[in-house]
């Protein structure tokens, strides 16, 4: 006969309200098997704990069972004061008679008879219920940071600086990111490169941190402590131990007119090229795509007068496996476009403007070029149709953000304060020209945003107009724009030089691949999910795995920083422990019943499942059986639903555990 | 002439004409964020076919002739409810006096509003009577509103009650209010006075 302690709580009153908490604990007093219950104002008090760690002691209990809040609530706290009283700390659990009771009913009387059922099932949960010990797993104290942006970056540095080895991998042929791209940022306008550059280079010259760029993320095993992370390294079709980066393969190069990716398209580059001066590794690649030499076999410049010998044609992608105990996902964002989309396409673009075909209507990313000082003209804003200095321009924000029937309906953040940053540059840059806005909100909120707003409009001359766009259309070497000021009441037409559409932030492409291979979730935008949106912001769900930057969401550069630094802190206190503990509950398989279908693995969300050879003495295969991955299992259950043998179980939700309570209804 | 689709431009925004409304009032116009709330506390604002925070939006775009052409700033009742609210210190009222001294300077009486019509005659009467003489004021307005019989049946009514005087009895300080009136002139030739 078990002992078990019923400790029935009013939660002041949101559980006494409505439950007659006397009455519960006096029912519960009469089931068979329990041997003290009692109620009180809150349990979860010190003085709450207390009643419970005497009654464990004085009734000699030998499970608690605590009718209060969800589990998600106080479940530790409950555990760890069973565990203080001598018990083992998953033989105390919880009944939730608040969010599952007494917050959902009105009718006194049906809602104490309920949270008696609740209590009486979960009594033969607790009579069921098995001691368990923490799972331990050995930590690798080397991270890996996915995405050489201003949030991978800045990670990359904060684990580094904590004495911890860190790999960080990136994409492209030089790390910095959107952020390289900028001109001046807000709401400090101060040069964005003047800011990004130096970090880049302590990353490059840090002792900890392993660069490897022009390199993507292949395959992703293991779990929290214990990854095997398998990085492609992309021939880049220079030796970057040999190369010394003197740049003469570029000047050389015959090809030269290829669009830079990096002035979005406006500059031109070599078919060897970095993709800007302070790239960091100042190594150049080759687009194999655009260079003579790949695409004919004829050419071969470049090699030819590099002093170091370090153009390398017959380069081959290589790969190498990273143990690593931590990732830090920091894909970061690319632009919406207005182009037409695919057919079926969630997402659509703008042919109200004309499709992306109108050349002098441009995105902010390329508005920051055209601002840049090491941009394509030199800092100066010209329109590239026909390189004329624009003395009208309309920005237009909220292109692709908030348009449900694009296809995106959130507010892509940075726009807002982006836009009146740019009114800020082209007026400093063009006195005689008039910057328009077209906006919906203004969303400001930030330390000195909204300030920087009303500065930009009261100060710096912005006519911002509340009202939408409608249509854009070519007339001459004008862009007629049809707008509206809402707050006049009237249509609005301008006559423009130049447009730039605030176009949405969305996530990068390729992110919901990356997501799969790590086996993290993603919204329906591609952006990744943290754990928690409130309490979680930077974990995934994935144990070990960590989030920082626009790859989570839109997000500004202080909200990355201070994101990529939260990851970084969450990796350092994972590291700070050598070994990990991890709560038992976790599924276990039976392997005298398992018939080895593995519809567990393929229903398995976490990738926790592996297969098991099991061998006579001799070493003959008898069968092929399912392991659970203590270490990597997420302790969902989905597997124990699944399979059709019953020979795999979670601990604490054992099938034994679920009919017993099924049977006391 | 309301919804009238507007091009903007500089040529066709006339800051100049903000810029002198910004001198007269000493008020800001960029300030006003269109939060609404002078129009949400103005006791004339159901009767403006520009309420006050459009007024202000119109000056933003430079189209102070939009404001002059309608009736809305001569409905203002001066009562600063606008102002003393504003949470962004902008002076409306003052802005609307601008507005009115513009209009005036611009085209004399406003084709669109008797307002200012009464307000000049009641002027007028106070310079040469020293105070007021409704019958005046009322006969000068019907004639030069063109409304000759307007509230023509109060009149017997408010004679009979004492209410409205049949003959003008002059101020005795006279000459000291026309040295006010001087003095006004004199500041606005100097440009210290509207």
């Amino acid at each position: 006969m078990s002992r078990i302690g019923v400790f029935v709580c009013h939660c002041g009153e949101n559980i006494s309200r409505t439950v007659d908490v006397e009455q519960v604990a006096k029912a519960a007093g009469e089931i068979p098997g329990v041997a003290y219950s009692c109620d009180y104002k809150y349990m979860c008090s010190d003085p709450g704990q207390t009643l419970l760690k005497k009654a464990v002691a004085e009734h000699k209990l030998d499970g608690v069972l605590v009718a209060a809040c969800s589990p998600r609530m106080h479940e530790k706290t409950f555990r760890k004061a069973a565990e203080a009283a001598g018990l083992n700390p998953y033989l105390c659990e919880m009944a939730n008679i608040r969010e599952h009771c007494s917050w959902v009913h009105e009718d006194r009387g049906m809602a104490t008879a309920k949270a008696k059922d609740i209590v009486k099932l979960m009594v033969e949960r607790v009579r069921k219920g098995k001691s368990l010990a923490p799972i331990t797993v050995p930590v690798t104290k080397r991270a890996l940071v996915i995405g050489g942006g201003i949030a991978g970056i800045q990670a990359a540095l904060d684990i580094a600086d904590a004495g911890h080895k860190v790999v960080l991998v990136e994409r492209d042929p030089s790390i910095g990111g959107h952020m390289a791209q900028l001109s001046e940022t807000f709401p400090t306008l101060d040069c964005s490169q003047c800011i990004m550059t130096p970090k880049m280079v302590d990353v490059a010259n840090h002792p900890n941190i392993t660069l490897f760029t022009y390199s993507e993320i292949e395959k992703v095993e293991g779990y929290i402590g214990n990854f095997q992370v398998t990085v492609k390294h992309k021939a880049r079709s220079v030796d970057e131990k040999k190369c010394t980066g003197c740049g003469v393969c570029m000047t050389k190069c015959p090809k030269k007119k290829i669009p830079n990716e990096f002035d979005q398209g406006h500059g031109m580059r070599p078919a060897i090229y970095v993709p800007f001066p302070q790239a960091v590794p100042n190594t150049p690649v080759i687009d194999r795509e655009n260079c003579t030499m790949f695409q004919s076999g004829k050419c071969g410049v470049c090699a030819k007068v590099c002093g170091p010998g370090a153009v390398d044609y017959e380069q081959k992608d290589t790969f190498t496996v990273e143990d690593v105990g931590a990732i830090v996902v920091a894909t970061g964002f690319k632009l919406y476009t207005i182009d037409r989309k695919p057919e079926g396409s969630p997402i659509q673009g703008y042919g109200e403007f004309g499709y992306g075909t109108i050349p002098d209507i441009i995105d902010g990313m390329t508005f920051e070029r055209l601002a840049s000082a090491s941009g394509p003209t030199g800092g100066k804003i010209l329109r590239p149709s026909d390189g004329k200095e624009p003395k009208q321009v309309v920005f237009i924000q909220c292109v692709g953000s908030r348009a449900r029937e694009k296809g995106i309906s959130y507010c892509s953040k940075v726009c807002c304060m982006y836009t009146a940053k740019h009114t800020m540059l082209y007026h400093h840059k063009v006195h005689d020209g008039q910057a328009y806005v077209f906006f919906m909100d203004a969303r400001t909120p930030g330390k000195g945003y909204d300030e920087f707003w009303r500065r930009a409009v009261e100060e710096e001359e912005a006519v911002y107009i509340r009202g939408m766009v409608s249509r854009m259309y070519q007339r001459g070497d004008k862009i007629v724009v049809m707008g509206s000021d809402i707050q006049v009441g009237t249509q609005v037409e301008i006559e423009a030089d130049l447009v730039v559409l605030a176009t949405a932030v969305q996530p990068q492409d390729g992110a919901d691949l990356l997501a799969q291979k790590l086996g993290i979730s993603y919204d329906k935008y591609n952006f990744y999910s943290e754990a928690h949106a409130k309490l979680k912001p930077v974990e995934c769900a994935t144990a070990g795995i960590y989030l920082a930057g626009a790859c989570q969401g839109p997000k500004d550069i202080p909200d990355t920083v201070s994101q990529a630094s939260a990851a970084a802190a969450k990796v350092m206190t994972l590291f700070a422990k050598d070994q990990l503990e991890r709560d038992p509950v976790v599924a276990k398989v039976n392997e005298k019943y398992c018939v080895g279908c593995f519809a567990c693995k393929k229903v398995c969300a976490y990738g926790a499942i592996e297969e098991k050879e099991i061998r006579d003495r001799q070493g003959n295969l008898v069968k092929k059986v399912a392991y659970v991955n203590p270490g990597v299992c997420g302790g969902c259950g989905t597997c124990q639903a699944t399979c059709p043998s019953k020979s795999i179980e979670l601990d604490g939700y054992t099938d034994e555990q679920i009919m017993a309570m099924i049977e006391a209804l | 002439m309301k919804n009238k689709l507007m091009h903007l431009s500089n040529e066709t925004m006339n800051v100049g004409f903000v810029k002198k409304v910004e001198a007269l009032s000493g008020s800001s116009v960029r300030r006003c964020f269109q939060c609404g709330k002078c129009s949400a506390g103005c006791p004339m604002s159901a009767f403006m076919e520009h309420p006050p925070n459009r007024v202000v939006r119109l000056l933003q775009l430079g189209q102070g002739q939009r404001i002059l052409a309608g009736r809305s700033i001569w409905y203002c009742a001066s009562c600063e409810t606008c102002t003393t609210r504003c949470p962004n210190k902008v002076d409306l009222a003052a802005i609307m006096d601008a507005l009115r001294k513009l209009s005036w300077d611009a085209d004399g009486p406003s084709k669109e509003s008797y307002v200012q019509l009464a307000n000049r005659l009641f002027i007028e009467n106070i310079r040469t009577y020293g105070r007021q003489y409704e019958l005046r004021l009322g006969a000068a307005f019907n004639m030069k509103s063109g409304q000759f019989l307007k509230d023509l049946m109060l009149g017997p009514k408010l004679i009979s009650k004492g209410k409205l005087k049949m003959f003008h009895s002059k101020n005795k300080n006279i000459a000291d209010i026309e040295g006010i009136f001087k003095r006004i002139e004199e500041m606005r030739k100097k440009g210290e006075a509207l």
